[in-house]
């Protein structure tokens, strides 16, 4: 058995990141970092599942946000219904993961067995659809206006109710991890890969897709419900378009399939449009960045298809094979050898 | 009976405006596998540009000519530029339309303005005729008659010139085509073309019909084209015209009656046609 | 004896696998020049390597002296070769009629007599004309895909075993139309029935696991047992 060596270098770098987000809230007095930071790390959970579908499984769902939207409306109509507490507050989140894993379970089954362009179309469709109900029903969701909600005493302080997030994005991400390399993330990669293929060996690549489509849906629901906790309001705009295209952008251009560049991806899209609308305020020309991340993201698509994350990866791999490259010419090369010593070193 | 009448009406002209947009979509789908997302960006400048051209020139028809001409150009682009680069990879494909058509969305609000601009009937086709007890609206008809008028273009393009051959052949076997001698690239692009110079079409002669043009409606009468190719069947175009007609009464007659169940009955009709005839209503197999 | 095409050294990957690995060819003017070889040898490959359905990776393809190597099938099919897939290729939802006219190029004069010529080699076209191509008979279908690629001026057809499924009076027919199609045009034909190969080839080229391996005169091939043995299996 391969023993696996728990200090690479990548999950010592993550480690040190994870105690420096950590460390953040303690030293740093600005509110407005601190809510930044929350609303990147909700954002990342809701990429990172998205990353799931598209990255690892190779589906492309055009209605994500109907998950999202179903924990934050779930979260928020149950803490307003009842008393705001935390265990409340985890029901609701349970609440809205079965919601989310009966939808992405029926959507999933009736749809993957087709074209992906079906699929694409479907969720587009049912996620409109469920956008319009929305709007509609307003004796539950207030319809467009939306309402406010309490959310649970112990997050009246925001650096609780940061922690709660980072911890919940740290065990996602740990969660993820070890998913996909567990068998079942292996035959979704392989699904991606090559579905008829992975058909020919025997898997049934229907249930595979289903799997990774309801796990992504009910990931997706628990950002959705941080979310709505996290504004302590809620309306139709969490099941709006923006929410998919949002995690859609992230996950391109942070990387797909790599975990990681969901992550970076959140964080670059949060900062922009964060720093953008400021921007906006005093310089209108701003307000339509949105077109600059649509082109990025074009050209992402066409160019650079591994995302940020993943043309690091890359560049740094080919970094890794030049200098072992190196040193292998050194040591094997015929007269150098006998001039060179084992750390290439002149004799 | 009036009512109904007036209800059937209406519905055949939405469905003839949702199947200027669709007819593109399952062209372009049958022959070349791609599934434009950008089209309802199409169907949105056409609208623009055709009713800014209107309201500069006071003609309707340079209103048209101009829709169709925003739709052939944009076509022309996307197709060279979006389309050509990711040809054959699904996911690539999928990803980069949608992301056109939020750019072209955006794009509408930048250079036309972020609200909604009234829109009214030309004056040559407003009003509406009496018959009896029933009041029949003109403008309607004349979509209706513009619609029919464009699938008998299809029909006869289709089936009596060269080019048309070619498309059909090529939607069975591209490969062969190109065996032949024909470059199918070339024909891709002039199909790709039609069916967004189509959409603008679509688009410019919605506006007056529903009196207000604003940037999201792209996105909204895609998803009803989207559901309408579906339903009909991807890539026959008889199908995209019956579905069209289908989903416009079935739309028309649930508004009236039953209103919130309007947007969710095509919907339905879309989950139980992928349920149990995932090929579409009315589709001939591919040979 | 005119070499029309010449083929050196070519290579074709499809995907990752190694398909063609190094085939030389000169295909001979005004002959049937035959291609053979096991199953899964490369012969097919070798033809849509020729047409540019699949690419070269390696290696030269020379028409008339000129190097067509990485030209795209249209321009190549239009300069003047016709291809038969094994599949036929015919186009089901077409008539007869219509799947002829797809092939013709230029609507004229000419090409109407040529029509005419090639129905009359293959009458039951004219029976079917306003048939369905895939409501053709399989030896009707071959007919057909063969007079599609022939209706054309072409200097050159590329045909890929069409005498697979077919009964053998039906085998007889096409073996005619062959022999007639020759006077005027040079043949490449792929064939896994060595009975019909050795009666309308004029010489043969032997690929084996994806090279070419052997080639000469017909008559000479056809006493050669070992050689049969060795890469046909038969003999």
């Amino acid at each position: 058995m391969k023993k696996q060596t728990l200090f690479t270098t990548s999950n010592v770098v993550l480690c040190m990141i994870a105690i420096t987000l950590i460390i953040i809230p303690f030293v740093s007095d600005s509110r407005t970092m601190i809510i930044l930071l929350t609303q990147i790390f909700i954002f990342g959970i809701l990429a990172m599942s998205y990353d799931i579908l598209l990255g690892y499984t190779g589906i492309v769902s055009f209605g994500h946000a109907m998950f999202f939207g179903i924990g934050a409306y779930s979260s928020a109509i149950i803490l307003n219904l009842y008393e705001s507490t935390m265990m409340i507050f985890i029901l609701s989140i349970v609440f809205g993961m079965v919601l989310s894993a009966v939808l992405s379970f029926f959507v999933g089954l009736l749809t993957l067995r087709l074209k992906s362009h079906y699929y694409a179309m479907l969720t587009l469709a049912i996620s409109g659809l469920l956008l319009v109900v929305a709007e509609k029903w307003r004796t539950i969701t207030k319809g467009n206006d939306g309402f406010t909600f309490r959310a649970p005493e112990i997050f009246r302080d925001r650096m609780m109710f940061y922690l709660f997030v980072l911890a919940c994005l740290i065990i996602t991400f740990m969660f993820f991890k070890r998913f996909v390399s567990s068998p079942l993330g292996r035959v979704l990669i392989a699904v991606r890969e090559n579905e008829q293929r992975t058909a020919s060996l025997g898997y049934k690549t229907l249930h595979y897709k289903v799997i990774a489509s309801v796990l992504a849906g009910v990931v997706a629901s628990v950002a959705g419900s941080l979310y709505a906790v996290s504004l302590r309001f809620v309306n139709t705009s969490v099941m709006s378009m923006d929410i998919t295209l949002d995690a859609l952008l992230m996950t391109i251009i942070g990387g797909v399939g790599t975990l990681i560049g969901p992550l970076i991806g959140a964080t670059v899209i949060e900062f922009a449009q964060h720093y953008l609308s400021g921007l906006a305020r005093d310089y209108p020309i701003f307000e339509r960045w949105i077109i600059i991340f649509g082109i990025i993201y074009i050209l992402a698509v066409i160019f650079f298809p591994r995302g940020i994350a993943g043309t690091l990866g890359n560049k740094y791999a080919q970094w890794k094979m030049k200098r072992s490259e190196a040193k292998t010419s050194k040591t094997y090369s015929g007269l150098e050898s006998s001039m060179v010593d084992k750390r290439g070193d002149l004799k | 009976m009036e009512l109904i009448i007036s209800l059937t009406i209406n519905g055949l002209a939405t469905g003839m405006l949702i199947f200027l947009l669709a007819a593109g979509v399952t062209l372009i789908f049958g022959l070349m596998d791609v599934l434009n997302f950008a089209h309802g960006g199409l169907f949105v400048w056409g609208a623009y540009t055709g009713i800014f051209a209107y309201a500069f020139t006071e003609s309707f028809t340079i209103g048209i000519i101009i829709a169709l001409l925003t739709g052939a150009i944009l076509g022309f682009i996307t197709e060279k530029l979006i389309i050509t680069p990711v040809y054959g990879n699904h996911v690539q494909q999928i990803l980069i339309t949608l992301g056109l058509m939020i750019v072209l969305s955006e794009c509408i609000k930048v250079v036309f303005g972020p609200n909604g601009i009234p829109v009214s009937v030309p004056p040559l086709l407003a009003g509406s005729w009496e018959v009896g007890n029933i009041i029949i609206i003109k403008y309607r008809i004349f979509i209706i008659v513009i619609g029919f008028i464009i699938y008998g273009l299809f029909h006869y393009i289709l089936t009596r010139t060269k080019i048309g051959l070619i498309v059909r052949a090529g939607v069975m076997n591209k490969e062969m085509v190109q065996a032949l001698g024909i470059n199918i690239k070339r024909v891709f692009l002039y199909v790709f073309m039609f069916g967004a110079a189509l959409a603008g079409l679509g688009g410019v002669l919605m506006a007056p019909y529903s009196g207000v043009i604003y940037a999201e409606m792209g996105m909204e009468y895609a998803i009803l084209g989207f559901i309408v190719v579906v339903i009909g069947g991807m890539g026959s175009y008889s199908g995209t015209l019956l579905a069209a007609i289908l989903v416009g009464l079935a739309g028309s007659f649930m508004a009236y009656y039953v209103p919130y169940l309007s947007l969710a009955v095509n919907m339905i009709i879309m989950v139980i046609v992928l349920v149990f005839r995932p090929q579409g209503l009315f589709t001939v197999a591919k040979g | 004896m005119t070499t029309l095409l010449q083929l050196k050294d070519v290579h074709t990957h499809i995907g990752q696998y190694h398909i063609l690995q190094g085939i030389n060819i000169n295909i001979v003017e005004n002959e049937v020049n035959v291609l053979l070889g096991r199953n899964g040898a490369g012969k097919t490959t070798t033809l849509k390597t020729i047409m540019g359905l699949t690419p070269s990776s390696k290696g030269s393809i020379h028409l008339h002296g000129q190097d067509i190597t990485k030209r795209m099938t249209y321009e190549i099919a239009s300069m003047g070769i016709g291809y038969v897939p094994e599949d036929q290729g015919v186009f089901s939802d077409l008539t007869v009629e219509e799947n002829l006219r797809v092939a013709m190029r230029k609507e004229d004069e000419t090409t109407l007599k040529k029509q005419d010529y090639v129905l009359d080699l293959f009458p039951d076209l004219k029976t079917f004309w306003k048939k369905a191509g895939g409501k053709l008979s399989g030896g009707q279908k071959q007919m057909l895909a063969m007079a599609r690629a022939f209706v054309n001026d072409s200097e050159m057809l590329l045909i890929d075993e069409p005498s697979k499924g077919l009964a053998p009076i039906v085998v007889e027919k096409v073996m005619e139309a062959i022999n007639e199609m020759k006077k005027t045009t040079t043949i490449v034909l792929v064939e896994q029935n060595f009975l019909m190969a050795s009666r309308i080839g004029d010489n043969f080229t032997i690929i084996d696991d994806g090279k070419t391996v052997h080639h000469g005169a017909m008559s000479a091939l056809v006493d050669d047992n070992q050689l049969k043995q060795k890469y046909l299996g038969i003999g």
